[in-house]
């Protein structure tokens, strides 16, 4: 008796245990239904613009089912990679080139070149977008179809701010003035998650220089303007911004501006909406930022926001479908007015709304301006998500707390990008 | 044949908790002392492949941030422990006297154990924050407490211990009742006052209580991630970060899976050495 019972235990626990292998199979839950699983990869405000869009391309194709997850934009390169990892991928994902390279790298992702060939949105999407995406990787195919771009602007509060600087010296000049005791801030910094990528875009429209690397090889970030705008940035730290501003990250941030304490933030396009709902839209103004030295005005090239389809997808004609609807004209139109952003489906930027708002015809126009030098990051350098994050953020906040020159911060970036593209250059044999 | 069955059936029995204990201890240990030994990073895919002693000499020579994150783990776990024990052991002889309204008392001390770690941070995170948080009335709206180095040690403290007091207070409590009111008579009418009967009386026999809760508590202050990730993410400069904080960020963040690794064992041999402690102090407390 006791031992069947013992047979029995382990019989039990061996289906157990077999059962947590097998998981349910996706994508036949209903007769004759495709489910695919869609990742946003910054679930949260954006959530109803998608389940909007997910809902009129099921009314669109009765059979195909899409779950939609919305991933926090803090955390998605590690949910993917984690995915990757782990073989359970999504059929359709939402990435951008800062880590495009990465997970070519993993061969996670699906070219869509022949897709895109086929599709009636060919030669509808913006061409410095498309080449953007193709310059990431080293075997130049579109593994990612651009959604939207962006561009770094400067928010303000009109009622603080009548006018908008136009060179840094009256940009530094306004933070110092609109600051007054004992809580009333000029500007705030970015000095949690996400600073580096700031930093990067102010210091080189200051310093105007256009390359990321010399034509030897090495890194342009230390270079002597770069380090004279850094070591001006830093001295406005506590005495014209909050003293929080050393753990600021994106949410935060917002949360600050959106107190009316602060009178300019330097963020991107996609928080229009966060300012909108805080202050109103007639409060809220954009700037690009401010022209440098050379009196010409320099961007930093944001990167790509796309779809993707995965590899690892057992529905890749269904989950293209999904991204040939998302870039469509009236999709993508609907999406872009709706964070405020930049379509890249050519026939969507034409529409009214795009002219009609102010901060992105102040972008339009600041990128289409003939005198605008783009500088393009690295984006295809594998490490340099990792040394733009993880590597130098905690040393950013050193500078801002006084415990590490600009200088010396700006070094070891330059020398970490310099080792990384060499390296990456040798290896991939370029 | 009926002997050989006879002998198998105790493997059969003991065969789930040993497939058990190799898939989710074994595999798992050895698969990270395995990696310590190579070089593995997603990022620079071209370089992966045995790499010897280099990511245990990397970091013993060479990487001042691990000595950095080792020294703030140990003051991390010292200054928790410590007054987690003086503290919890002052609430717990507290809510052990009778008095009206013990039973709600008690449960008051008790319910911050129940707050799961992150909500813990949001409540403390609110609480910190500038202009709205609760410095505006020691009249410091706008000090960034998490921001500043002078007092982000201080302000992750007292937030660990909102949380950690109220374990040792249960488990002081608990020791606390299984002593003999005799003895406090018997004591009491030799003469002894509050202080001799607490020195003689309740010190000695809450020893076994202290003595575990302090090893068991100091292995989870050592290995706190959840608080200190989502309250300061480690920062400012890294200051507050743990040795499993520094873990997670060159692992995760960097995608360094091989010096992860070795850090991860460095962990694991410090934690050992707890373990090892904790299985002799338990057995010495059972003899006696």
């Amino acid at each position: 008796m006791k031992r069947t019972t013992a047979w029995a235990a382990t019989a039990v626990l061996a289906v157990a245990v077999a059962g947590c292998g097998s998981g349910s199979d996706p994508g036949s839950a209903e007769s004759g239904k495709t489910t695919i699983t869609f990742w946003d990869n910054n679930g949260g405000t954006r959530t109803p613009i998608y389940q909007e869009l997910i809902k009129r391309f099921e009314t669109a194709n009765p059979t195909i089912h899409v779950e939609y997850v919305g991933i926090p934009i803090a955390s998605v390169q590690q949910k993917y990679d984690t995915a990757v990892a782990g073989g359970d991928t999504p059929d359709v994902g939402g990435v951008t080139t800062s880590y495009l390279a990465n997970l070519v790298g993993q061969q996670a992702l699906e070219p869509a070149d022949d897709w895109l060939g086929k599709s009636a949105v060919n030669g509808k999407l913006a061409a410095p977008m498309l080449d953007s995406v193709r310059d990431t990787v080293p075997d130049g195919k579109l593994y990612l179809v651009p959604g939207t771009s962006n561009l770094d602007v400067v928010w303000y509060l009109k009622d603080k701010l009548p006018e908008a600087p136009k060179t840094w010296d009256e940009f530094f000049t306004d933070a110092h003035e609109l600051t007054k005791a004992p809580d009333q801030y000029g500007y705030t910094i970015r000095g949690g998650a996400g600073s580096i990528f700031q930093v990067l875009a102010e210091m080189y429209a200051y310093s105007g220089v256009t390359e990321f690397f010399d034509a030897s090889g090495k890194s342009t970030v230390n270079d002597p303007k770069n380090v004279e705008y850094l070591t001006k940035l830093a001295g406005l730290y506590k005495k014209d911004t909050p003293e929080a501003d050393v753990t600021n990250d994106f949410p935060k941030m917002v949360a600050a501006f959106g107190t009316g304490k602060i009178a300019m933030m330097h963020h991107n396009l996609g928080s229009y909406n966060d300012h909108v709902k805080a202050h109103g839209a007639d409060k809220i103004g954009a700037f690009a930022l401010p022209t440098g030295l050379s009196g010409k005005r320099t961007i930093v090239a944001n990167p790509v926001d796309g779809f993707a389809v995965f590899k690892g997808s057992e529905h890749k004609d269904a989950a293209w479908k999904f991204v040939e609807f998302l870039v469509s004209k009236e999709s993508n139109s609907y999406w872009n007015q709706q964070t405020g952003q930049i379509p890249a489906n050519t026939e969507a930027q034409g529409d009214s709304w795009v002219t009609a708002l102010p901060h992105l015809k102040t972008a339009v126009d600041a990128l289409n301006d003939p005198n605008t030098a783009v500088v393009s990051p690295p984006y295809y350098l594998p490490q340099f998500s990792s040394i733009t994050k993880a590597d130098t953020e905690p040393l950013f906040q050193k500078v801002l707390l006084g415990q590490m020159k600009p200088q010396e911060f700006l070094d070891t970036m330059a020398q970490k990008l310099t080792d990384a593209q060499a390296e990456w250059k040798k290896a991939t044999g370029g | 044949m009926a002997s050989l069955r006879r002998r198998a059936v105790p493997y059969l029995l003991i065969s789930p908790t040993v497939a058990l204990i190799a898939a989710f201890l074994v595999y798992p240990i050895g698969s990270v002392a395995y990696y310590s030994l190579q070089n593995r990073n997603l990022t620079r895919p071209w370089a992966d492949g045995f790499a010897g002693l280099e990511n245990f000499r990397r970091m013993l020579f060479e990487d001042e941030l691990f000595w950095q994150s080792l020294g703030f783990t140990a003051k991390w776990v010292v200054a928790e422990i410590g007054l987690q024990l003086l503290l919890g052991l002052a609430l717990a002889l507290i809510v052990n006297e009778s008095f009206i309204g013990r039973g709600l008392a008690r449960s008051l001390v008790f319910s911050p154990w129940a707050v799961s770690g992150v909500l813990t941070t949001g409540i403390w995170i609110l609480l910190y924050t500038p202009g709205t948080g609760v410095l505006r009335f020691l009249g410091q709206p706008e000090t960034a407490v998490l921001g500043n180095l002078d007092t982000v040690f201080p302000a992750v403290v007292v937030t660990e211990l909102w949380r950690g007091v109220p374990f040792f207070a249960i488990l002081l409590l608990a020791g606390l009742q299984g002593i003999p009111g005799e003895l406090y008579e018997a004591a009491a009418v030799d003469g002894a006052g509050r202080v001799r009967r607490f020195r003689h009386v309740t010190l000695p026999h809450l020893r076994d209580a202290i003595v575990l809760a302090t090893l068991l508590r100091s292995v989870w202050e050592f290995n706190n991630v959840d608080l200190l990730y989502t309250l300061t993410g480690g920062g400012p400069a890294q200051v507050t970060t743990t040795l499993p904080l520094y873990v997670a960020q060159r692992a995760i963040d960097s995608k360094d899976f091989g010096y992860g690794s070795a850090l991860t064992m460095a962990g694991f041999v410090i934690l050992l050495f707890f373990s090892l402690l904790y299985l002799r102090l338990s057995r010495f407390g059972e003899e006696r």
